[in-house]
């Protein structure tokens, strides 16, 4: 690999926090003044600065990346935001790597930044319109949608036991309880208290999910010669991966991510890993939901496709287990402000690889480790090794290393009392409204639907049937070429029993959201289960569509009612 | 090749919004501007004196070097009219009855400008470098707000 090589140098973070009192350019500010103490460089010492924050809509600032810039650092410099979704964090240490192996910069200041606290009534409401405006956000999808249906067909496919996805829960919450930052370490949780907790989307219940969180971290990365300067303990970036599946979530393989797998390949081969089961000493795979922390493990290869669980079961992951995950107890643990979470795991290799972790550093000498993030539309990977070459778990002067934790935990909690009562709170509504145009293909996919008729383009050179339709063929990279009707009945890819509603309101009965592969189609799209006891649901059933009366139809993925079970009586 | 839709005007659209509300709480700093301007009717700002700079809003770091900002100055009420617009039309493009005037303010011992109304500027031109002064609400009407500020009176025209 050309260019420079690169090494974190310093590293700082607020605590994470249901909700801070700092406005987010504060926490930023907090988290990068932490990260420049750490290695006693100051704001005039750094060349360019890097931020990232995930969607505008938490915050509820338009172009929260101007708005972020002066606590970030930004003020003067070369300064850009990047946004990769929840990948953000992890992804801001890459873009922090190739702004300095680029030779154009010697210290890179990166700061990831999140207040989810703002919106209201619940942060789960942004989320609605990264569903397709046209296809999936009439049926009211709640973000816990999606990785319910991967869970479901995760753990039908592999045949695993819930407990051992728990197990995750658990250990991570408990790996937290050793982190001055955490927002939910607690060290006597039990797998049984994970599953008695609430359901939320089948098989998602409230101790799966990480909590929604404020906070920052920030990290100081220079070139070689000028991290050596610096610190006589620099941990190198070795290598760094990203990659992106296709956007059509319900299209995808939602048992394996096999970007992320393409994204270590890139960052094990930059880093000359070649056994990363032997060269890796401990992860920080991304953890938004207990099992991802699995999935990644295995996209990430370090076991086996389906053998992670059995591995957090036995207690493989554990601090002191072969591979320790999620030391930091990652965001099921310290909590997930989403951008933040992902540069804390880079922040905890840093740390971890220089003995600094305090209560809870990883036996031995680790030397090498990976963190890794997923997000967008659920369909990014970002990658990145960091390492010491075997360079020294001791001081320059010999002296084995003790060192206080240098990340400051500033912030301050607010109450649910004091965010209802604050001086000079203000409420806003986003008043905008759109009229989203569908389309060549989904328009004629919609009028299909009118007329009863499901349609999907076909690409004769993936051999495909495209469902949703689309005009190009996103593999291809060509235009598709021809209308082709396909069945109206399908098989059940995946499905949820969901009790929330899109804004976490409570529904009674449940809803039953699936992926259906439509039969004549190399696809699966999202659509309603009905007229079946959600307890006979499974996958692999054979299912048909139900349609509105013909005068109901108005062109809408709504004119099918629901899919039931077929032969429904 | 791309097949010729039919009827163009019909289910080619699909309307919606974005329906999240957000409460914006203001932060550290912005406490002590809004609660100080509430309380006692004063315009906080605060100085960074390795940068020899004043912000105003209040701020709790410095931007330029990074120091953080504790120590409170109070700034005002007269001020300098730096820069101003004449609004003639709303939100949506619609008409106004009334034009809105809006100006940036350079507080007395401030760096950093404020933006507020300017307060019945009268028919005589608006000047840059004219002076004005704040004008605020009386205490009992003040709830910690940016319009616990009426605006900025011109000066001399408000000894009329």
């Amino acid at each position: 690999m050309s260019g420079t090589r690169v090494a974190v140098v310093g590293a700082g973070m607020t605590r994470f926090m249901r909700r801070a009192q700092e406005t987010g350019k504060e926490l930023a500010w907090e988290a990068a003044r932490a990260a420049l103490d750490s290695c006693q460089l100051t704001l005039a010492d750094v060349d360019a600065v890097c931020l990232t924050s995930a969607p505008d809509a938490f915050d509820g600032v338009h172009m929260k990346g101007e708005y972020l810039s002066d606590g970030a650092g930004g003020f003067g410099k070369p300064f850009i935001r990047t946004y990769v979704g929840g990948g953000s964090g992890v992804f801001t240490a890459i873009q922090g790597w190739y702004t300095v192996a680029s030779g154009m910069f010697d210290v890179a200041l990166l700061v990831a930044e999140e207040k989810m606290s703002s919106t209201q009534p619940h942060p789960q409401g942004a989320f609605l319109t990264i569903f397709d405006s046209i296809l999936e956000r009439p049926l009211e999808p709640n973000l816990l949608w999606i990785f319910a249906l991967e869970m479901n067909r995760y753990m039908t496919v592999y045949g695993l036991d819930k407990r051992d996805i728990a197990a995750v829960a658990v250990k991570n919450k408990r790996n937290a309880a050793g982190h001055p930052a955490a927002l939910l370490g607690q060290a006597d949780i039990t797998v049984d208290d994970v599953l008695a907790s609430e359901v939320l989307a089948w098989p998602v219940q409230r101790l799966d999910v990480s909590p929604i969180s404020d906070g920052a971290v920030a990290v100081v990365v220079a070139s070689e010669d000028v991290a050596k300067r610096i610190t006589d303990r620099p941990v190198w970036i070795e290598g760094v991966g990203w990659n992106l599946d296709t956007t059509y979530w319900t299209n995808r393989d939602l048992v394996y991510p096999e970007y992320v797998e393409n994204a270590a390949r890139m960052a094990y081969d930059m880093a000359g890993v070649k056994e990363p089961r032997k060269e890796i000493h401990v992860a920080e795979p991304y953890d938004p939901f207990d099992y991802k922390e699995l999935h990644h493990l295995e996209g990430l290869l370090l076991f086996d496709k389906g053998k992670a669980p059995e591995a957090a079961r036995d207690g493989v992951l554990d601090r002191d287990g072969d591979l320790p995950s999620c030391p930091s107890g990652g965001l099921l643990g310290v909590g997930n402000p989403i951008a933040a979470a992902g540069l804390m795991k880079i922040a905890e290799l840093f740390w971890q690889l220089r003995g600094e972790a305090g209560a809870r550093q990883v036996p031995g000498t680790p030397e090498r480790g990976v963190a890794q993030a997923w997000g967008d539309l659920m369909q990014v990977g970002t990658v990145v090794v960091m390492g010491t070459e075997g360079g020294p778990a001791t001081t320059a002067a010999g002296l084995p290393v003790v060192q206080t934790p240098p990340y400051a935990t500033g912030g301050h909690p607010l109450s649910d009392a004091g965010f209802r009562s604050a001086v000079g709170a203000v409420d806003h509504r986003l008043g905008a409204r759109y009229a989203w145009d569908a389309g060549v293909a989904v328009g004629r996919f919609l009028d299909g639907l009118r007329a009863g008729r499901i349609l999907g383009r076909e690409c004769r050179r993936c051999e495909r049937i495209l469902v949703p339709p689309r005009m190009f063929c996103e593999q291809c990279f060509r235009e598709t070429d021809a209308w082709i009707e396909v069945e109206h009945t399908g098989t059940v890819q995946t499905y949820s029993i969901c009790h929330v509603s899109w804004d976490m309101q409570p529904l009674d009965p449940p809803e039953i959201p699936a992926v259906i592969a439509v039969d004549g189609s190399d696809g699966g799209f999202l659509h309603m289960l009905g007229e079946v006891d959600p307890d006979e649901v499974r996958i692999g059933m054979e299912v048909e569509a139900v349609w509105k009366p013909v005068g109901e139809r108005i062109g809408s993925i709504l004119d099918i009612a629901h899919f039931r079970p077929r032969g429904h009586a | 090749m791309w097949e010729k839709i039919a009827r163009p005007d019909e289910v080619r659209r699909w309307p919606g919004g974005f329906p999240v509300a957000h409460r914006y709480t203001p932060g550290v700093a912005g406490e002590a501007f809004l609660t100080a301007l509430r309380d006692r009717g004063v315009i906080l700002g605060t100085r960074c004196e390795r940068c020899a700079y004043t912000y105003v809003p209040a701020r709790l770091f410095c931007e330029r070097c990074f120091a953080e900002l504790d120590a409170g100055v109070e700034l005002g009420p007269g001020g300098t009219l730096i820069s101003f617009t004449i609004g003639f039309a709303g939100l949506e493009g619609e008409p106004l009855d009334r034009p809105v005037t809006l100006g940036l303010v350079r507080l007395d011992g401030a760096d950093a400008v404020l933006l507020h109304h300017v307060l019945d500027p009268g028919d005589e031109p608006l000047e840059i470098g004219e002076r004005v002064e704040v004008v605020l609400r009386p205490s009992g009407e003040r709830t910690g707000s940016i319009l616990d500020i009426e605006g900025f009176a011109l000066a001399e025209r408000a000894d009329e």
